[in-house]
Formats: C-alpha cells, structure tokens, sequence
C-alpha cells in the first residue's frame, strides 16, 4: 500500500506535456506560415507596385486612364520606361503615333485572289460585271473602270482621337479612302482617269480624302497613295489597246510631220542664207572690179593725155602680147586672092580622154 | 501589439479595397454609363469613378465611339428614273444612353447590334428618299457645274439625322458618305457595248486627227520654207541694188575720159575673153602681122 499515495497524484503530466508539444509545435508551424504569408504578401504588394511598370515604343506614345479618365487631360507619354497604378486604378493605352500605316481601298477592283493574280490564273472576265461580286467605278462619262490603291498614312498627334474616338478607326478610313476614289471617278472622264491625267486623278482623290479626314475626324496624317492601278475592264482590254495603238500612231504621224518641218525649214534657211551670201558676194566682187577699172583709169589718164594715138598703139600691143602668148594655138591665114577660100578645120581630133590605160604587165616569173 | 497593428492595416486596406469594389465603378473615358435603382433610371454618369449601392443599384455602360455602319449595295431609282446600285457608309455613336437603354437593351453589345439594325432601314429610307430627287447626272458627270455628289451626302445624312430625332432612338449620325455607286449587271453589259463602240469611235477620229494635225504641219513648213527663200531672194535683190549703186558712183570717174575708159574696158575684156586655151586665127593685116607684110618687100629688095 506504500504505493497508494504515489497513487494520489494524479498521472496526468505525461499527457499534459505532450500536449504543451502539441500546441508548441501547432503554434510554431503557424508562426512559421505565419511569416511565408507575410513574406508573399510583401512579396505580392512588390509585384503589384512593379506591374506598373510600362515601356512606350519608339514610334509609340501612351495615354494613361485614371478611373477611366485621361491623366493630366490626355498627357502623352514619349518612348521610354513610365510608370503607372496597375489595373484597375490606371488603364495604358499605347498609339502607334509615329509608324506607318495602310489601308487597301476594297470597292473598285474585279473579283480576283491575290493567289490567282499572282499566278496570273484568273479567271476569264464574264460578259457583265456581278454587282454583289465584281468591284468597280463610275467615271464622268458615265463608263466603267476598275481601280485600285494603297493609302499610307500615319495617326496625327496627339492621336487621341484615333484612338478614342471610334470603334474601328482604320475602317472609318478604309470608307473615306473609298469615298474619294468614287468621288475623283465621278469627275473624271475614263480617258482623262486612264491615259491623260491620272496624277490628276490621284490630286482630287487625295483632295477629297483630305476634306474627309479633317470632316470626320479621322486624325490621320496622308502620307501617300500609292500604287494606284486604273485599269479598263477587261472585256474591253483589246478595244482599248486599238485606241492605244492608234494615239501612238498619231503621235508617230505627227513626229514625222514635225521632222518634215524642222528639215523644210533649216534646209529653207540654209538657201536662204547661201543666196545672201552669193549676193554679197557678187556686190564684193563688182565693187572691187569697178575700183580696180577706176584706179587703172586714174592711173592712165595722164599718160592718155599727153599722147593719146601713142598709148593707145602701146596698151594695145602689150595686150596683143599677153593674147599670143597665152593662145594655145595661132594659126596664120594670109588673106588669099579674090576669089579663093581658106577651108581650116577646127577641133580636128576628138579630146583625149584624160585616163590613160595602163597595159597589163605580166607577172615576174622567178623561176 | 506591432504585429497588431500591421494585421488592423491590412485588414482595413483589404476592407478598403472590397468596400471600393462593392460601392465604386468607373466609367471609361469611351463610355457613358446609366445607373439604375431597383430597375428604374436614376442618373447618367460620364468618365471618373461612381458611387452606387451594391444590390440596389445597377450600372449599364455603353460604348459612345463612333462606329462605321455600311449599308447593302442596293437598287434606287433617281428622279430621271435610271436604276442605280448605291452603298452608304454611316458614322454613328450613341448620343444618349438613357434612350438607348429604354429602346435597345441595357447589354452593351446588344444595344450596338439592335441601333445598329434599327439604322439599317432608316438609312435606306434616307438615301433611297433623296436619291429619287435627284438626276443621274447630279452623281457622275462631265460637266462639274451639275455634279452634287457632297450636297446629296449631306442631304441624305440631314435626313437620317432628322429621322434619328423624330423618332428619338438616342443616336447621333457623325457622318455619311457614299461607299460605292453601280449599275444593275444586265447595265453593265449595255455600258461595254457602249463602251467598245465608242472606242472604235476615238481610233477612227484619232487617226484622222493624226493624218490632219500632220498635213497641216508640212503646209506650215512648205510655206515657211518658200517664206523664207522668197525673203532671201528679196534681200539679194537689194544688195544686187546696192553694190550697182556703188559701181555707178565710181562709174563718175569715167565721165572724165569716156574714150579711154571705153578703150581700157575693151583691152580688159579682149584679154579675159582670150585668156587662155583659145585658138587664134589671124590674117596678115592684123596687128602686129601686119608688120611681117610691110617688111617682106625690104627683104625682097634686099
């Protein structure tokens, strides 16, 4: 019985204690959790700061929604890093401000794939135009043409508009760059839009988009149409190619014409100025004879005065001189007796011809 | 008492945060929203954040871009009753929410679709009325003064305008435009034929302008050309004149001695006119020969 009072006590502290372990170990791993938690949550409020972090391109400018409203009425932000709020205090809308843009215009042209155009498989033009299928323009002479091109243009600063302003900016513009191709058709007769004045063409087209974009809003920049294609319809191809060939036959006809004129008239000139010449020539030369004839007169008027029968007998002589010595041929007739005649016959051998022909001469033998 | 302290913030900050979500919304700078209180239209709200009172309060949000509707490419008849196909672009947006959310729908997306059908008949009423009234010439023609190509848009989009007012569908038409005008396709086929004789037209005429512009370039330049001779024969003619002036002045001189001037003038020409190769036929009383017969009786004498 000794034991008895052992007994007493009561035999508890064994559990007790493993439950003070219990809760020690249950309070440490909720300390320990504790701690990651707020670890991950530091870490959470970090991140969330830093996903405000944004960077704007270098054709780009940002806009920063605050509670849906512009930030600093629609203050622009330039390329760069910026910060924001993250979502959902702030909202980044980034614009394209700098880069270019196109729009294809999508009413004028025939039905066709840009795989079959590309393998030059299209298919053969029908005898009429399909409205609900085949594009095209109305020109001002009330024909038809196809017609085709590329808008580049570029968001004009602030951009704002483009941006803000509609659902889909780049259809609007789609539709105005439609508009002013039907509205330049209208006004254009199908040859001026085809052959003579197409720049012309494009000038009003451009004009009229112009008006559009600052009418509607649009808040684009044009940069350029390009690669405008007017074309007839194809069913149409060869009658037109005949008009073709024939203005380059007029053109042709008319060049030679021109070359006609410029030959006539320079060849015209140069006769002109040949028969002014020689008339000059002619007064240079009866001007010097008669100042010769004048000066020989001058000169022999005294000597003729003083003795006229014996310088004329002397003048005389010395030409008779010069005569026969320069003749080629002096034949003496003494005049015969009355009654008889001297018969002489002149140019009794034909001229020789002056070429003389040379005899052959044999070939040297060296044998 | 510190870890205390940090629990309180981030237990108000996160209650802060929920509140906010429950009784604030924001309205985006594109939108306009419509708040409702059990269903019934309280007020219209613009960008910014709102209060509302959750459960009790509703919110309707609609897009007030404009948005680009086009119409189908159908037939009208103008008023010289010539059938045309004609296609309009309209730019429209929301103008007032309330009446959207009443007529429409509260559904943002929903509200689009069904304006946007409700625009589809109105704009052909709208073109189709104003288009009758006009001419075919007023849309495609070659004299500028009869084209009205603008003033019939903006005569079609008064007229949708005035209907989007009449019959209050809170719509605002921004703009309107032609997208595209055609014919009906048996037309088209007429308008080829038209076309192919019309160019056997212009081959013709050009070849005859070509042949005419030409011709009329060579008489030009055979005119000019005899001009031109005719000119110079005229000037020749005049120095001829002058240079026989000259000469008759120094001619003057002469008058001096008219008989010696005759007798140099016939030795100068005696001598050119026997200058050379000529062939000489002389008689013996021609001086010097002469000489030969007075002196043969002295050598016979002799």
């Amino acid at each position: 019985m000794s034991d008895e009072p052992e007994h007493k006590h009561p035999p508890a502290p064994a559990p007790e204690i493993s439950d003070d372990a219990g809760s020690q170990a249950l309070s440490d791993a909720l300390k320990r959790s504790y701690a990651i938690v707020k670890v991950v949550m530091a870490g959470l409020v970090v991140l969330f700061l830093f996903s405000g972090f944004f960077t704007v391109g270098q054709h780009q400018k940002a806009i920063i929604l605050r509670f849906g409203t512009p930030v600093g009425e629609g203050k622009l932000y330039g390329p760069g890093a910026h910060w924001a709020f993250p979502p959902p205090i702030d909202e980044v809308i980034k614009i394209p401000v700098a880069q270019a843009q196109s729009v294809e215009s999508s009413i004028g042209w025939y039905a066709t794939t840009a795989a079959a155009e590309a393998a030059k498989q299209e298919p053969p033009p029908t005898e009429s135009l399909n409205p609900a299928r085949d594009g095209y323009l109305l020109t001002a002479d009330e024909n038809i043409i196809h017609a085709r091109a590329t808008l580049r243009f570029r968001i004009a600063e602030p951009g704002l508009r483009f941006a803000l302003d509609f659902i889909n900016a780049t259809n609007a513009v789609r539709h105005a760059f439609n508009n002013s191709l039907l509205y330049a058709a209208a006004r254009y007769k199908v040859d001026d839009a085809l052959t003579h004045d197409q720049a012309g063409f494009r000038e009003t087209a451009l004009a009229r988009l112009e008006r559009l974009i600052a009418e509607q809003g649009l808040g684009i920049v044009v940069e350029q149409i390009e690669n405008v294609q007017l074309i007839p319809p194809r069913q149409l191809k060869d009658a037109f190619a005949r008009v073709g060939e024939a203005e380059l036959r007029r053109g042709k006809e008319i060049n030679d014409a021109r070359s006609y004129e410029n030959q006539t008239i320079s060849k015209a000139r140069a006769e002109a100025e040949a028969r002014k010449n020689a008339s000059e020539a002619e007064r240079t030369r009866l001007v010097e004879f008669v100042a010769a004839d004048v000066e020989r007169f001058t000169n022999n008027l005294p000597s003729w005065r003083a003795n006229r029968m014996l310088f004329m007998q002397q003048r005389q002589s010395e030409t008779l001189r010069i005569i026969y010595t320069n003749a080629q041929e002096t034949i003496l007739a003494p005049r015969g007796a009355p009654g008889r005649q001297n018969w002489i016959e002149i140019n009794r051998e034909p001229p020789r011809p002056k070429v003389l022909e040379r005899p052959e001469r044999p070939k040297d033998d060296h044998h | 008492m510190k870890q205390n302290r940090i629990t309180l913030a981030v237990a108000s900050v996160l209650s802060l945060v929920v509140l906010a979500m429950l009784f604030v919304f924001q309205v985006r700078t594109t939108e306009v929203a419509v708040v409702t209180t059990f269903g019934r239209i309280s007020r219209t709200v613009g960008p910014g954040p709102h209060f509302r009172l959750p459960l009790i309060q509703g919110v309707h949000k609609f897009d007030k871009r404009i948005q680009v509707h086009r119409s189908a490419f159908e037939q009208v008849y103008t008023s010289d009753q010539q059938v045309m196909l004609v296609a309009v672009y309209v730019g429209w947006n929301i103008d007032d929410a309330v009446t959207v959310l009443n007529r429409f729908s509260g559904d943002r997306e929903e509200a689009i679709q069904k304006a946007s059908h409700n625009l589809e008949g109105m704009i052909r009423n709208a073109y189709s009325g104003v288009i009758g009234r006009h001419p075919f010439s007023h849309f495609v023609s070659t004299d500028a003064k009869q084209l009205q190509f603008v003033e019939i848009e903006q005569e079609i989009q008064a007229r949708l305008q005035a209907e989007c007012r009449s019959i209050t569908n809170g719509l605002n038409i921004a703009f309107l435009g032609i997208e595209r005008m055609g014919l009906p396709e048996s037309v088209t086929k007429e308008v080829f034929k038209n076309m192919e004789s019309e160019r056997e037209r212009l081959v013709t005429a050009i070849t005859s302008d070509g042949e005419r512009q030409a011709s009329i370039i060579r008489e030009k330049a055979n005119f000019e050309s005899a001009k031109i001779l005719a000119e110079a024969d005229a000037a020749a003619t005049r120095i001829q004149g002058e240079a026989d002036k000259q000469a008759q002045e120094s001619y003057a001189v002469f008058e001096q001695a008219p008989v010696l001037a005759i007798f140099l003038n016939k030795l100068k020409t005696l001598e050119l006119l026997l200058q050379s190769r000529a062939t000489l036929i002389l008689d013996d009383t021609t001086s010097p020969i002469d000489v030969m017969k007075q002196l043969k009786p002295d050598e016979e004498k002799k």
